[in-house]
């Protein structure tokens, strides 16, 4: 038996009725375009047994978190439609490291109070006792590691930064939201070539992906690109370094502008020369919003599949 | 008597389709500056719409949407050339995938059939 409910208020649906049109009768501002399953104006997300049909065309990423598409979703059981951005319960994290990767960047360890799941790549928000909220990606591996692992870019007059590497230490107590986003690995892509291009502090999110991929018994070739504006940026190079001497199959690339690496530094450059077969892989770019675009773009028109063309960008606090 | 969608090849078809539109369109000067600053994902499930549209497909073609989804643009300048311009690479892609020139002449024409709900007219 059908049943709809929305933000937690019961909503009438008639049998065969889809989603969409329940919520606009009852009142509800849903976004919509096509009302056809092809535009995806109305992606929302639910709890509940969801059609298939009703996630056509999505990513697995998006399917395994409940997202769908109400115009072509007639639910056959009770489907619970959560309003969007819709904030998570804030869970409790007590910090158990703090330490510099590089003169601008700062790892901060946090070991949750109460379980927290996640996929590597994904991001959380992370919130200071004075309400500061920042979104960081989420660098560690939960299988591998107890601890939640953040990379912080200090920037000059930066909240969270100047909170972060002047007033905590270990012991003290944090609250986090998450985990968001859609950005990690898939292992229907488990044969094809994967390419993870990051920028400074985008190489969080990869550290997780990557250790994620070979976990998980990732086949194709794995290239990590790492751009930073100076060699000191170039953070976890040991790390990786040691990586693809051990691991058949993965290379890293580190980038300098205008000295270390192939197209003189240039990472964005470097990627567009060094991947001679763009639509044979699967691609995790992170970091600014010029380059991931740009990146983006241009792999796309040189063949890429737009979905397995995976991108994060880092937005600096407005 | 089969229908246009039919015959084009349905869903998969418009798959196939919407890479190479987007990509074209992308490359195209004359059109590309209105496509700068948009979430590329959004962009191509919206042209996914528009192709099954054009192609004869299930749609809820709402001239209101159109025009209202295009009216930044036109206040940007969008003209009958970039409607034409459009028209001409959604006829080089379906060219690329083999369709015959009767049926790429009926896409252009529900293409067409757009226009002045486009251009907000």
């Amino acid at each position: 038996m059908a049943s709809l409910t929305f933000d937690d208020r019961p909503v009438p649906i008639a049998p065969n009725q889809d989603v969409l049109s329940a919520l606009l009768a009852a009142g509800v501002d849903a976004p919509h375009s096509c009302r056809a399953g092809i535009c995806q104006s109305c992606l929302s997300r639910a709890e509940g047994e969801i059609p298939e049909e009703a996630q056509r065309g999505l990513s697995n990423a998006q399917k395994e978190q409940g997202y769908f598409l109400p115009c072509v979703c007639v639910p056959k059981g009770p489907l619970k439609v959560l309003r969007a951005g819709t904030s998570l319960e804030a869970t409790e994290v007590g910090v158990c490291a703090v330490d510099r990767l590089a003169p601008t960047v700062v790892r901060l360890r946090m070991e949750p109070c109460a379980p927290f799941a996640y996929r590597p790549g994904q991001f959380l928000s992370l919130e200071t006792p004075d309400g500061c909220v920042r979104s960081y990606s989420i660098a560690s591996h939960p299988e591998e590691e107890a601890f939640v692992e953040l990379h912080i870019r200090l920037l000059p007059n930066g909240r969270m930064g100047q909170f972060i590497s002047e007033r905590l230490s270990v012991g003290d107590r944090l609250a986090v939201r998450g985990p968001f986003g859609t950005c990690y690995y898939d292992e229907a892509d488990r044969d094809r070539p994967l390419v993870l291009v990051g920028a400074g502090t985008g190489l969080a999110p990869l550290w997780g992906i990557l250790r994620d991929a070979l976990s998980r018994g990732h086949r194709g070739p794995i290239r990590l690109y790492h751009g930073a504006r100076e060699r000191s940026g170039l953070y976890l190079s040991e790390e990786l370094a040691a990586l693809a001497r051990e691991r058949e199959g993965f290379s890293y690339i580190p980038c300098v502008l205008g000295s270390l690496g192939p197209a003189d530094g240039d990472v964005g450059k470097a990627v567009l020369e060094g991947e001679p077969q763009p639509d044979a892989a699967s691609y995790f770019l992170c970091g600014g919003g010029d380059l991931v675009n740009r990146v983006k773009r241009a792999l796309f028109l040189r063949g890429a599949h737009l979905p397995r063309l995976r991108a994060d960008i880092f937005l600096p606090a407005s | 008597m089969s229908t246009l969608y039919e015959r084009l090849g349905g869903a998969p078809a418009v798959d196939a389709a919407v890479d190479i539109f987007y990509r074209k369109v992308l490359a195209d000067d004359r059109i590309n500056g209105f496509f700068d600053s948009v979430d590329m994902e959004k962009q191509a499930a919206k042209q996914k719409a528009f192709l099954t549209m054009v192609f004869g497909g299930p749609n809820a073609y709402s001239g209101k949407d159109m025009r209202e989804g295009h009216r930044r643009l036109v206040a940007r300048g969008l003209s009958d050339v970039h409607v034409d311009a459009v028209i001409e690479l959604l006829g080089a892609t379906l060219k690329e995938l083999g369709v015959r020139d009767e049926d790429i002449a009926e896409v252009a024409a529900l293409a067409n059939s757009t226009r002045d709900d486009v251009l907000d007219r």
